[in-house]
Parts: C-alpha cells; structure tokens; sequence
C-alpha cells in the first residue's frame, strides 16, 4: 500500500538519532521563547529561524523548524492561560477560559487539557495529512473571493457566542475589531486610510502590540486596581492534574475540535484563523450549561486548542502541495526551505519523498515529544504563579516590549502597545470583552479584500454570493447559525437586563 | 437624573470610534459595487458601529448601573509610558540602557515594589534578556548606542 | 542646551577619526543587511543567500535584518538614516526605482540618501495564465484580451509590487486596459490563478518556475533577450511579438550617503566573490535566475541602472494615474 510505504520512509527519515535530536532541540526551544509572555508564535518562528540555517540538512533544518512551530504554538498557549496573554488570534480563545481556570487555582488541568487536546489532535490531523493532502487541496483550489467572503460573515456572525456578557456590546467590539483592522494602505488603490498621518502605520497594525495591548495591559492595570483591597493572586492551585470529570468533559471536545481545525486549516485564505473560533462556538452552543463559558469551561480550552492544532497542522497541505503559505508563520517556513534550497510546490512529494513524508512523520514525533516535555513542566509553569504578581508585570512589560519590536523593527508598534493597552482597560473596564475585537482586527482586511475582490470579478454583480453554490451553502449555513444562535441570546440578553435592573 | 455611567460612557466610545472612522471614510472615494473605492467598506462598518454605540448608550439613560470603581492611576502613569521609553531610548541608548529603564519604570507601578527590588530586577531582566535575545539568539540589536559615545 | 551641542559636537568629531581609522581595518564587527520586506519573501531570500557568502568573504557575520512596510520604503529610510560607516546596508530591488515616482512623500531622496555597492541580480518575469485559458501562444493571448478586455482579469500582488509592474506594461504593450484585482501578496494572487479564479498573472519566476514545470499553470513568455535555461520550452516576449517588454526585477546592495570610497569598494568586491558562491549560483538557477556579472557588480553599475529605471518607470506610473500614497 502506497500510503504505508510513504509513512514508513517518512519515519525511517524522521527517526534517525540526529533528526529526532534535531525535533527535540526545536520543540524545545520553541516552548520556551514562545512561553515568554508577548511574543507569540510569529515572533518566536522569526527569532529562532536563523539558528536553522546552520543546520546543513535541509529535511533535518525543516524537522527542526516545524518543532519550532509546534513548542511556539504550545508555549504560545502556555501563556495566554497562565497571564491572558495570547500571541495569536487563537490562542485568544485559549485565554477566555483557559485564564478563567487558572484564577480558580485550575491553571495545571488547564494546561495539561491544553496539551492532551494539542497531542490527539496532532496525530489524527497528521493522518489527514498523509492520507487527504492532494484532495483536500482540490477543494481548497475552489475557494474563491465570494467564497472566502462568506466563510469570514460566517464566522463572524458565530462569533457572538464568544461573549458571555452583553451581544450588542460583542458586536460593536467586532465591528471595532474591523475597523482597526482597516487602518493601513487600501491595496487596491494604494491609499493610506485611518493611519494618522504616520508611514510606520502604513501597512496596519501589529497584531501582537493590540492583543498584548487589549489583554495582557489591560488584564495589568485591571489587576493594579485595588492592590490592598484586593488579592491579585491566584487561587491556591487545587491539583495539576484533570479530574476523572474534566477528562469525560474534555473528550468529545477534543474530537470535534480536531475535526473543525482540520478542515478549516486547509484553505489558505486565513481559514486556519477561524477553525479555534468555530470550535468554541460549537462547544458553547451544545453545552448543557452555556453559562459557565467564560468563566473557566473546561470544553472552552479543550475544544479551540485541538482546533488550533489541529489547523496548524493541515496548514501545512497548501504549503506542501501549491508552495502557498496559509498565514505569516507558513510564509516564513517558505522562506525557510527555499533557503535550505526546496522550492515549495507541487512537485516536492515526487521530487523529494523522503524529505516531504519526513516532515509529516516529523510532525507526529514533534507532537509525542511536545506531550512528553510539556506535561512534566505544567508544574513547573505553575510554580511561576506563586512569584508576587508586583514582581511578575515589569518582567511581563520588559519581554512584551522586545517581542513586539522585534516583529518589524518599528517603534511605532510600542506606541501601538500604550494606546490599546489603555483603550483596552478602559472598554473592559466597562464590561466589554477583548477576544471578539481581536476577531474582528484580524478579519477586517480579509473581509473587505475578498468583498471588494468577488465584486471585481462579477462585475459589480451581488448575486455572485448566492450562485456559487459554495458560498451560497456558507451563507445559508449563516443565516441557520443566526437564527439559532440569535434568538435565545436575545431572550437571555432580556433576563440579563432585568437582572441589571434589580 | 439616574444614568448609568458605564454603558454610557461604552456607548460614547463606540460612537467616537465610529465618528472618527466614518469622518475619514467620507473624505475617501467611495467607488461603484463593482469597483468599491477605499472609503465604502469603512463608511458602511462605521455607521454600524455608531448604530451599536446608541443601541448601547440610549437605555443607560434613566438606568441606574453598577459604579466603574476606582482607576488605578498610579499603575498607568508607570506601566503604559514603558514601552513608549524603551521605544524611544532603544536607538540611542542601546538595548542594555534601554531595556533597564523600561523595567525599572513598571516596577513604580505597584506600590509593594521597594526601590532596591526594583533595582534588582531590572538588573537581573536586563542580564537574562541580553543573554538570552542578543547573545543567545543573535538579534539585531546594539548593546549600547551613540548617546553613550558607543560606535 | 550648549552642552548637548558641544557634546554632539565631540560625538561626531571622534566618530569621523573612527571613520578614517575604521576604514583599513574594516570590517571590524557584524554588518547588518537591512531587507524593506517580511523574512521569507523572495527579497529576503536572495539577501540571505548573498549575505551568507558575504560573511565568509569579509571574515564577519553579516546579519539580515528585516525592516517590511510602506512597500519597502521604510526599511530604506531607516538605512537613508543610519550612520555611514558600512555596517548597516540595504538590499532593496527594482521598488527603489518605481517608489521615486509611486510615493509622491517619500522622506528621503531616492538618488541623494545612497552609496553604491552593486548589482545583485535580475530576476526574469514570466507571462502566465490559469491551466484553462484557451489560447497557447503570446500572439494569440494578445489577442485573446483585446477582443474581451472588459472580461479578462489580471492579477497582481499590490501596488508597487513586481507583478503589478508587469501587469501595468503588459497592458501598455498591448495597448488595452484591462480589469486589475490586486491581492495582498504573490501566495494569494498565485492560489487564484491556480484554481482558476483569475486569468493572468505576470510574476518573477523565484514564484512561477515550480508551476510552470508542474503544468499548473500555462506560461506564455519570460520578459528576457534570451530563453531561460530552467524553462527551455517558454518562448522570450520578443519571440512571442510583444518587443521592448524586457524587464526584471533587479536587486542592489546600497549603503547610506557618505559612506567611505574605500567601504563600498570593500563590499562590492565582496558582492563579487559572494555572486561567484557555489551555493549561491546552484541556488539562484533553481529559483529561474543568475547572480549579475561581475561587472554590474559595482557602483557605477547600480548607480547607472538605478538612474535609468527611474527614468522609465515615471512616464508609465503616471500614466496608470496609480500612487501608493
């Protein structure tokens, strides 16, 4: 069988001494820059990806890197759970109830789900792409504008699920979300829009400064509040481990998050982006207790971890099969192997086997190791709970700012980190939530590019949206989540009122 | 007059944010469906967000709410100007200057810090950070700048 | 105040004499390579690849630095600033020409803010349409888009960027307009050609090569004199009938204003021994291009080069009426 032939020299590559030497040293190492607080994945990939040109074997430069990518991801997590610090767009969703636990002295299941969720859906998402790479990119293939366009209104309008507290308030945030996301250049017309005159804005904002501004500064200042009053730290941690209970809970999670996450992942459009939002949705909605989303679920951090790693993973197909990176980290791994003198394409699989089914068998070994280093140090990340939060924030502000600043070398992104961080405590002070914001800010330009993009290539025609029958089925699969989604909340949003108004 | 303050003040917000965007949409080309200028997009999201921001901001009047609670002043007088002054000394001073003050200016934030705390640990941040960003990993960064007479 | 100025004063004072002591000993430390774009561009690609044949030619490590934005004029500005004693540098490509004439602010002055190093390369373009289109010859996807110009589409990867070069003098040459949809970089406008979503697209081949030998894509001409040795098969612009569409995007080295004679010497025989790299030659063919001679390799060559790019883009930015700022 040819899959089995193909996996079996994938690993035989992967598993020499050297190369498995290689998977650990960039799981690693990407765990622990990646666990520094405010700089995320992006940032961590970019650091570290010089190191890998030392490396004179490119399969064994790539297993490095993609061991990287992985203890990033993780690391990445590690602290949006422990500080509500998230370095990406999903591991935003993480931080909702990953943060909430950690408050309750549940820091260690929470990370330890965050790692299991991680490690299953690695494994069953590395299958798919061994087995599926070559269809699913067909499919990928026919997304177009209107398709895309669909997909993001789609995940927008799911996106109201994230909040726990007032809808209308989620949706301005949203739509504030997209807004920022707007300021930058126009690239059809090469206009500068929304940028206050200032160049350094001209190609938007950094995403890192705005999430590090809206949670991590605002989650600072919330807690420099009341210092005498209140107590900031966290409740005495109860057990690392998950409970009999959090296991059963966390199982079907996992496995529909493994399966969002790797069907979103493969299309190059910024689907990966969703797949931890949509996980989160559907956990939410299917709860049998909705209410304790948001307040330290522990479906919340199981459900959009897996779909996070799990996107992460078939990622991965565009890169291998067309040589198109699906987000900024893919762009980097491009850049990365051409360096190490592989041109991404469709010819990789044929021309170089053992180095395109090492990297998928590396992928899985990366994910055992990531299980087998991490557990043990859940202890250890928790240990670093108990440092004074008086002497933790300098420390967290000091590696935010170089983290940031190192994305662009642009100064103007620290501006960026003051502003949102203050805009931040102030609209969360007023009882708004930051995770739709930074949906939106991320979608924004994707957004407006593809609406703006399927209007060009219709001819100004609306109706592309309903006569392909892709985009048409996403748009009914939205007005089917709205209506869902939509009419209890609003009966709920009045309870909460009356509840306001007592 | 009863009003509550918060939902108020969130809708003001919104609305402001939405005033600022949809001002600057206007003076943008506006375009046709089948070649949208740079202005429609933005126009179309900012009058939504204003909408929000009233359906936010009208039901607060007449509306008693909870009280906004105290600000923590003295944390954002240090914590939000750090990253600005490691932004504006990092070229000039060098990292290890730069990256020290920033530190030590967070520290003042918490009234628990003592100033030889504070000492310490940015000393210790600028050690680790040093080895680990500029030795260990290499970035582009100069360990101290002109201001200091360093080439 | 007075003792600020006197102290500036002596800053600069000793960091001339450390100029002319600096320069036989040079280099003595690790030189910086600004980039204008994100790491793993095609930019960022042909720099890492120089800049590792570079340290081993001047006996220090020369770092990349990647300083995206603005469409590659930020990073420029900040080497513009830098200090002119050779250890912060600038690779930028053919943007350095079209962004004269494409911002109409740019904060420095294109032909004053710079020293020369030399040519890096030249990267070909090639013409290319989705797998599907019907036409097989150049001749005849001319004519193919004059007699449906209001339905063919052309991509491009943004304003200013290499493809939308190309595009601007395809549609020059044929002398139709055609409808343009631009998308935020090559990997989005290229997985649209592929599945079909757009018509044409005209892009380096660092991009294209892999496609075009994988047959996903249909490849019409490469806008050099002559045939490339990667894609023996795809006929030159002037075989195919559209002549004077010759171009690439060419890549310098630059240093700021004022930097020492001897420093850029130093760096453009560098440049020289770097562009004769095995590795560096093996790798450039597989992305579809050649280092530059030895003889573009220097000053004057990039100098002359970038003066005359300047000079031609003007007139057909212009004339798209398009600007980035």
């Amino acid at each position: 069988m040819e899959l089995f032939d193909n996996l079996s020299l994938g690993f035989a590559t992967a598993s020499t001494l050297a190369n498995l030497g290689f998977c650990f040293i960039g799981v690693l190492l990407g765990t622990l820059i990646g666990v520094l607080p405010g700089i995320g994945p992006t940032a961590t990939i970019a650091m570290l990806l010089p190191i890998t040109f030392q490396i004179g074997d490119p399969t064994s430069a790539l297993i490095m890197l993609a061991g990287i990518y992985y203890g990033a991801q993780y690391g990445g997590s590690t602290t949006a759970i422990l500080i509500n610090l998230p370095g990406e767009s999903s591991s935003a969703v993480t931080a909702i109830d990953g943060y909430q636990m950690a408050r309750k002295g549940r820091a260690g299941a929470a990370l330890a789900t965050a790692a299991i969720g991680s490690f299953v859906a690695g494994t069953v998402s590395t299958f798919l792409v061994a087995l599926l790479a070559p269809p699913l990119t067909g499919i990928a293939l026919q997304f177009g504008a209107a398709e895309y366009f669909s997909l993001m209104v789609l995940g927008l309008i799911s996106s109201i699920a994230l909040a726990s507290g007032s809808i209308v308030k989620a949706l301005a945030m949203v739509v504030l979300g997209l807004l920022l996301g707007l300021v930058g250049t126009d690239i059809y017309s090469g206009t500068p829009r929304f940028n206050l005159g200032i160049r350094e804005y001209s190609d938007g904002l950094n995403f890192v400064a705005v999430a590090v501004g809206v949670f991590g500064i605002a989650e600072i200042l919330r807690n420099l509040e009341d210092e005498h009053e209140r107590s900031v730290a966290v409740k005495k941690v109860s057990s690392l481990w998950p409970t009999r209970e959090d296991w059963r809970r966390m199982a079907a999670p996992i496995v529909r998050g493994t399966f969002i996450g790797s069907a979103l992942g493969v299309l190059p459009g910024g689907g990966a982006i969703l797949a931890a939002f949509a996980s989160y949705t559907v956990e939410k909605r299917i709860s049998r207790n909705p209410g304790e989303f948001g307040k330290g679920a522990i479906e919340g951090v199981a459900g959009p971890e897996s779909a996070n790693n799990a996107g992460a993973q078939t990622s991965f197909i565009p890169l291998l099969t067309l040589g198109i990176p699906a987000n900024p980290v893919m762009a980097l791994m491009i850049g990365a192997m051409i360096i190490q003198g592989i041109v991404p394409g469709p010819n990789v699989a044929t021309e170089q086997p053992a180095l395109f089914w090492g990297i998928i068998a590396s992928m899985w070994i990366g994910n055992v190791m990531l299980v087998v280093l991490n557990l043990p140090l859940v202890g250890l990340w928790v240990k670093l709970l108990t440092v004074p939060y008086y002497m933790l924030f300098p420390i967290i502000i000091a590696f935010c700012s170089i983290g940031i600043y190192s994305v662009n070398s642009n100064i103007f992104d620290l501006y960026s980190v003051a502003f949102f961080g203050f805009v931040g405590y102030v609209l969360v002070k007023l009882r708004c939530e930051p995770a739709p914001l930074l949906l939106g800010f991320v979608l924004g330009p994707l957004l407006e590019e593809n609406l703006r993009r399927a209007m060009i290539l219709s001819r100004g025609d609306f109706s592309t949206f309903v006569t392909r029958p892709i985009s048409a089925t996403l748009l009914v699969l939205t007005a089917a989540v709205l209506a869902v989604v939509l009419l209890p909340s609003v009966r709920k949003k009045r309870e909460e009122v009356f509840v306001e108004d007592e | 007059m009863v009003i509550d303050r918060a939902n108020a003040l969130c809708g003001a917000i919104f609305i402001a944010f939405g005033a600022y965007f949809g001002l600057n949409s206007l003076g943008m080309e506006l375009g046709t469906p089948f070649r949208m200028g740079p202005g429609f997009f933005p126009l179309f999201l900012a009058a939504i967000l204003i909408v929000l921001g009233l359906a936010i901001a009208i039901p607060a009047i007449r509306v008693e709410g909870e009280p906004i609670g105290s600000l923590p002043l003295r944390g954002m007088v240090f914590i939000l100007p750090s990253p600005v002054l490691f932004a504006l000394t990092l070229k000039g001073l060098g990292f290890v200057p730069s990256i020290f003050l920033a530190t030590l200016l967070a520290s003042f934030a918490s009234t628990k810090m003592r100033i030889p705390t504070a000492l310490i640990l940015a000393a210790l941040m600028t050690a680790f950070t040093t080895a680990v960003f500029v030795y260990g990993l290499g970035l582009p960064f100069r360990l101290f700048g002109p201001w200091l007479g360093q080439r | 105040m007075k003792k600020l100025l006197a102290a500036l004063g002596a800053a600069a004072t000793i960091s001339l004499t450390a100029f002319s002591a600096g320069a036989q000993t040079y280099p003595e430390r690790g030189i910086t390579i600004v980039v204008p774009f994100a790491a793993g561009g095609p930019t960022d690609t042909v720099t890492r690849l120089v800049a590792e044949a570079m340290s081993k030619d001047l006996g220090q490590q020369v770092i990349v630095e990647n300083v995206g934005g603005a469409g590659g004029t930020l990073g420029a500005k900040q080497v513009a600033d830098a200090d002119p004693d050779g250890y912060k540098l600038l690779l930028y490509h053919i943007g350095m020409a079209t962004s004269a004439t494409l911002y109409r602010n740019l904060p420095y002055k294109t032909l004053e803010a710079f020293e020369y190093v030399g040519l890096v390369t030249e990267v070909p373009m090639t013409i290319l349409a989705k797998k599907d289109m019907a036409a097989n010859t150049l001749a005849e996807l001319v004519d193919y888009a004059k007699t449906n110009a209001d339905k063919v589409t052309v991509a491009n990867a943004g304003i200013g960027a290499a493809s939308h070069l190309c595009g601007m003098l395809f549609m020059s040459a044929i002398g139709t307009p055609l409808v343009t949809v631009p998308y935020k970089g090559t990997g989005p406008a290229m997985t649209d050609l592929l599945g079909g979503q757009v018509d044409i697209m005209c892009d380096q081949t660092t991009n294209t090569t892999k496609h075009i030998q994988a047959g996903t894509v249909k490849a019409y001409a490469v806008t050099t004199p002559k045939r490339l040795d990667v894609l023996p098969d795809v006929p030159t612009t002037t075989e195919g009938g559209l002549k004077g569409m010759e171009f690439g995007i060419w890549h310098g080295l630059y240093a700021p204003k004022g930097t020492p004679a001897e420093i850029t010497e130093r760096l453009s025989k560098s440049l020289q021994v770097a562009l004769k790299d095995e590795n560096v030659v093996a790798r450039f063919a597989e992305l579809g291009t050649v280092p530059s001679p030895e003889a573009d390799a220097t000053p004057a060559a990039l100098k002359a080069k970038l003066e005359s790019e300047i000079a031609r883009w003007k007139p057909v930015i212009e004339a798209a009426g398009q600007y980035a700022d």
